[in-house]
């Protein structure tokens, strides 16, 4: 990544290294589209097949138009967006600002917390008393049920604190004497910095959220408050499909609806990506 | 905690040392607002994580999961079958099996991923061409995406010993196997090994290498260009820039990734058949068809056990690693 | 920091509430229990005509609780206004309870686990049995015994009800038979090959030779079709057989209690390996789809309406549509033959009917009398509450008026006319350009007629009336499951085993003999006779 903003400025020689590395790159990603294909080509195809088929026998959106037609998936779709963009908020700022306690070295109790967090990642309690829990403060039916427990990602907050590791201590250090407060560096240094990490880590909070389907399978039942995750699974899993608008089979509707649920992740990465290959410019700092 | 060898750390160590010699109280109330940023988390992995912990004790007792009127304390008395469940666990051959199987599958897998993430994370890093890198990245994170469900039938298809089995086309159009005795792959045990860590690679490479590139996009670019003035070669550079760049990322996505080690269930079962199903059962899928074909609810005792017991060597395995990497790179991730 | 205080007390607060069982509960009950009875109107108990024995007056319930899975019409699809009928149809006050359809049994067992009991819930065989042996549900023998329901002439189901009985007692209700699979022949491939359906297993056969080395697609190859596909080689849960009736015709792989009352393990008896010999046959002739191992029923339906394969044993009812519909999306023939049984599958009783879902009361039910009178039996009444479970809510789910339909664009558009009085369903809130099929009891199946006509039998499209009328009068009802000590240590292993090997033996990796032996020397014939005499000392 460094490198290519590198070669930026000097034309970057071609070698037979990259045409190699391309064309190796153009085979694994062959490899890894032929079973997408073959959803891919199931959601288009108006026509059922069991076997693979590089193109739709009768080319159809019905598929699709069933499953964006259906007026009950607005409203999970909200929900889901909603949830997750909350949820990713919630979740940053829950793992940055502990990751951000996490690097203060000489911080009386610093191990303490570490270990009270990574002790959760192992131990769990299991579906049932953590449903009595949530019970008990009134959350089952809330999206606070499903947009809290998530935030608590130790995972994340590992590896996060793992990107702020990498700052510079100098910058700290020169922050202290410039008389910056903690909040004051945190916000001033550490996010700017950490752009690529704050991305990567936010994806995978968002993807939980909107991937996720336990925790509003076991706190809600209400269906006013079901995602898109769970609207989704109902038509994948359900196995009593309609053959539902004009000529869409059951299989056609299937695979739409599994693409329907990866496309918001097909669209979002390319925007994501430039952080990472950006990354942070450390040299402009280190003056 | 102990140990840091980086040099950014040195520097952290440093201040460390400095800060000692004031008092901890005094260190306290330095940091007075950094306890007050952690504390949401605190209160929350509290709630949510550390209070339905006690509902480990039912390992021990024969609780069916039916809420009764009697005070807890009595209940507990009454259905206390010390370690009953964990004999029960251990006393069948099928579920040592299960649960060597768990850990052979489990690491194998990891080491796998983590391994093809960083290779696929490095080589991708070389590509020149800004957009065919994005599509590529894109591309290869896709299948992160499908649920397993639909990746298992996918498979099931493509590794099928019929023509619409693509696999054994390309065999039998290859020459390495004869039309007419296609291998049924998922139906032999070892060829459904093998096809399992293939998909397990195909699903979760593309997802594994965003962390790595994240790393990756905060070398200082000034590295690279003093190995250039040094004539090192692109592997070179590789191996002594980049990898040990990324070292650290890796080994706490290792560590990480092993706590969760015992929890394979859902890959694995949706790929099961019935002649594989003995030999490749892990703990998960075992648990799940002792109950189901018991035709009985869940006992949760047994299950909060077994638990209970996947919890103990996810601490073990990921204790015994943090321990393996301070002694190596003198420093672990807790 | 009083904040922090606060938080903490609260959290202290409910550790305690989590570690200590609600003792105080039970009294609290208790006295809402009596202040309901005192609270209640007689019950406003239809003229009985039959002067039914049961004269004593049931106090007619306030409120009710109900826990159901997505059988019932769920919200988006107009379950306020089945709530809004159900309640002006009784008086009562119904509360409903639905979580999402799969994950129903998790919810089902966290409400178990906190105590909050609904009233009324619906279990499957296996969660019915538990919690029944648990002593959860109510015991509601007398109540069906000596119900007006029971003694009407419309009930047609009292052998459904009396095999949900557990140790002689009943806890649980089916308004409806369990169903089970037909074997569907496409007539396009009978036709094809100029033969007749089959009445026994030599003609079986003999259609299956043709299926597969002739020529039944028409597409002009010999011998690039197979005849018969399934979703494994034995199903993995009860009645085992189902998907494969032709094959296994007496035999049963697992635990059934003889007409005498002594219990086996099917895989034992000899019909067992015959039909191991029998799968093993037809596998190497070609007969079976060689990918039946790794099938899912997704795939095997794919396959049928590609026209790879021609007999499928499907379910009966709905899915006979559903697979004409989707042949013929695929411009295929859908002309479905539903088989009766061939002899040798009728002497052993004919298709599996599985164990029906039921309604339970639970034991912290106030007025169980009262619920099973107004809530279960008036399921199937026979007038306007049974037209309510069974067809939903005028207006909303079916209508009589005159109206007009048209579902698609263009040249797929279909259009529906219907006159005024004719009873037809509406269009589906939730999938538009369908209609709405049933609510929970589905008419072909229902275990009471209705009084007079049943107003919507008309909306039942003709083959799924005919394959279920053939199901209906060509099946038997398969044993619940019984539960012992034995049986939850062992049954595991042993029905993974014996599935290995029904696999195996299928796939010509061993023989029948060979399998027998190794199902001897693993210590499995062991441990099933463990689970055998286990049961018989139930008896």
């Amino acid at each position: 990544m460094a490198k290519s903003k590198v070669n930026n400025t000097s034309k970057p020689k071609i070698h037979a290294f990259h045409i190699i590395n391309a064309v190796i790159f153009i085979v694994i990603c062959l490899i890894v589209l032929i079973p997408i294909w073959k959803v891919v080509v199931d959601s288009l195809d108006l026509k059922t097949a069991y076997g693979m088929r590089f193109w739709p026998k009768e080319f159809g959106l019905d598929g699709y138009i069933s499953v964006f037609t259906n007026p009950t998936l607005y409203h999970p779709l909200i929900i889901s967006v909603i949830t997750t963009v909350g949820g990713t908020f919630l979740g940053l700022l829950l793992s940055t600002l502990t990751a951000y306690v996490l690097i203060q070295y000489d911080l009386p109790g610093r191990t303490f917390i570490s270990g009270y967090l990574l002790f959760t990642m192992v131990f769990t309690g299991g579906m049932i008393p953590t449903y009595l829990v949530v019970r008990a403060l009134h959350l089952t039916n809330t999206l606070w049920a499903v947009t809290l427990i998530p935030a608590i990602n130790i995972y994340d907050l590992v590896l996060m604190r793992n990107f702020f590791e990498g700052i510079p201590s100098s910058l700290f250090e020169s922050a202290e004497i410039d008389g910056c407060s903690p909040i004051q560096t945190f916000f001033r240094i550490v996010l700017p910095l950490s752009k690529a990490g704050l991305a990567s880590i936010g994806l995978m909070f968002a993807v939980n959220y909107w991937n996720n389907y336990t925790n509003y399978k076991l706190y809600i039942n209400d269906s006013n408050l079901y995602n898109f995750q769970m609207k989704l699974r109902s038509i994948i899993m359900g196995s009593d499909l309609p053959s539902a608008a004009g000529s869409a089979t059951e299989n056609t509707v299937r695979n739409a609806a599994i693409m329907v649920a990866i496309i918001p992740f097909m669209i979002v990465y390319p925007f994501l990506q430039k952080y990472f290959v950006k990354g942070i410019n450390i040299g402009a700092v280190k003056e | 905690m102990a140990k840091k060898v980086d040099p950014a750390i040195a520097k952290n160590l440093e201040l460390l040392k400095a800060s000692q010699r004031r008092s901890v109280k005094k260190r306290i109330w330095k940091y007075r607002g950094f306890y007050l940023m952690v504390l949401p988390i605190i209160v929350l992995a509290f709630v949510f994580n550390y209070i339905p912990m006690f509902g480990n004790v039912y390992a021990f007792t024969n609780y069916n999961g039916i809420k009764t009127s009697q005070p807890l304390l009595e209940y507990l008395q009454e259905h206390w079958v010390g370690f009953a469940n964990f004999k029960k666990m251990f006393s069948t051959a099928e579920f040592v099996k299960a649960f060597g199987n768990t850990l052979f599958m489990s690491i194998t897998k990891l080491l796998l991923n983590t391994v093809a993430a960083v290779i696929v994370s490095l080589f991708l890093n070389e590509i020149l061409n800004i957009h065919f890198k994005k599509i590529a990245q894109t591309i290869i994170y896709l299948p992160h995406f499908l649920s397993w469900v639909v990746t298992a039938s996918v498979f099931t298809m493509i590794l099928s010993p019929t023509s619409a089995g693509l696999v054994n086309t390309v065999l039998v159009n290859l020459g390495i196997v004869e039309k007419g005795s296609e291998i049924y792959f998922l139906a032999k045990s070892n060829w459904w090994t093998f096809w399992f860590f293939m998909i397990n690679l195909w699903k979760d490479t593309g997802w594994g290498t965003i962390i790595f590139l994240a790393t990756l996009s905060g070398i200082n670019p000034e590295i690279y260009e003093a190995g250039d003035i040094d004539g090192a070669s692109r592997f070179q550079k590789m191996r002594y820039i980049t990898l040990p760049a990324l070292m650290n990322t890796i080994v706490i996505v290792l560590i990480l990734d092993l706590a969760k080690v015992m929890n394979l269930f859902e890959s694995v079962f949706v790929l099961q058949n019935d002649a594989v199903k003995i030999s490749t059962n892990v703990l998960q899928t075992y648990v799940y068809y002792q109950t189901f074909q018991s035709a009985t609810i869940a006992n949760y005792g047994y299950t909060t056990a077994v638990g209970l017991a996947k919890s103990l060597v996810g601490c073990a395995l990921v204790l015994i690693c943090n321990w393996l990497s301070k002694k190596v790179r003198g420093r672990g991730i807790i | 920091m009083k904040k922090k205080l606060v938080s903490m007390l609260l959290v202290a607060a409910m550790a305690t509430t989590l570690v200590t069982g609600c003792g105080s509960q039970a009294a609290s009950t208790e006295s809402a229990a009596s202040d309901t009875t005192a609270a209640t109107t007689a019950a406003e108990a239809p003229a009985a005509e039959e002067a039914a024995p049961a004269a004593e007056e049931v106090a007619k319930p306030e409120k009710i609780t109900m826990m159901v899975d997505g059988t019932v019409v769920t919200q988006a699809n107009g379950r306020d206004a089945f709530e809004a009928r159900w309640e002006e149809l009784t008086g009562i006050d119904l509360v409903i309870n639905q979580p999402d359809h799969d994950a129903y049994y998790e919810q089902v067992s966290q409400t178990i686990a906190s105590g909050e009991l609904p009233d009324v819930i619906l279990l499957s065989a296996n969660y019915y049995s538990s919690y029944a042996a648990a002593g959860l549900l109510w015991d509601m023998t007398d109540a069906y015994e000596n119900s007006e329901l029971k003694a009407s002439s419309r009930f047609i189901g009292d052998s459904v009800e009396q095999g949900l009985k557990i140790d002689g007692k009943l806890y649980g209700f089916a308004p409806t038979r369990g169903n089970g699979c037909v074997t569907y022949v496409k007539q396009s491939w009978l036709d094809n090959c100029g033969i007749k359906a089959p009445t026994n297993y030599d003609e079986y056969i003999a259609m299956l030779d043709a299926f597969t080395n002739g020529d039944p697609d028409g597409n002009g190859v010999d011998g690039d079709t197979y005849a018969v596909s399934a979703a494994g080689y034995v199903g993995s849960e009860a009645p085992f057989t189902n998907y494969m009736a032709e094959f296994y015709q007496d035999a049963y792989p697992s635990f059934y209690q003889k007409e005498d009352g002594t219990w086996v393990d099917g895989f034992t008896e000899d019909s067992m390996k015959a039909a191991m010999q029998r799968i093993q046959d037809a596998a190497n002739a070609g007969y079976l789809d060689p990918e039946t191992l790794t099938n899912g029923t997704k795939d095997c339906r794919n396959k049928f309406y590609e026209d790879k394969f021609g007999v499928f044993t499907y379910w009966a009812g709905t899915w006979a549509t559903n697979l004409k519909t989707n042949l013929e999306a695929n411009d295929l023939n859908g002309d479905l033959v539903a088989l009766p049984p061939i002899a040798e599958v009728a002497a052993g009783g004919g298709y599996f009917d599985r164990v029906p879902p039921v309604w339970c009361i639970t034991t912290a039910c106030e007025n169980p009398e009262g619920v099973f009178k107004y809530f279960i039996e008036t399921m199937l009444d026979g007038g306007d509450m049974q037209t309510l479970w069974t067809y939903g809510v005028e207006g909303t789910h079916w209508s009589t008026a005159a109206e007009t339909f048209t579902f698609g664009e263009g040249e797929d558009a279909k259009t529906y006319e219907y006159a005024e009085g004719e009873f037809h369903m509406l269009e589906n809130l939730e999938t538009p350009g369908t209609f709405y099929k049933k609510n929970h009891i589905d008419p072909m199946l229902s275990l009471a007629k209705f009084e007079g006509e049943d107003p919507g039998l008309a909306t039942v499209a003709d083959e799924a009336k005919a394959s279920q009328e053939l199901f209906n009068n060509n099946s038997h009802v398969a044993d619940l499951a019984v539960t012992t000590d034995a049986m939850q240590e062992y049954n595991g292993d042993l029905w993974n085993k014996k599935a290995e090997l029904i696999a195996k033996v299928a796939q010509n990796q061993m023989s029948v003999e060979d399998a027998y032996a190794e199902f001897e020397a693993g210590g499995y014939a062991a441990n099933s006779q463990a689970i055998v005499d286990s049961l018989n000392a139930l008896n």
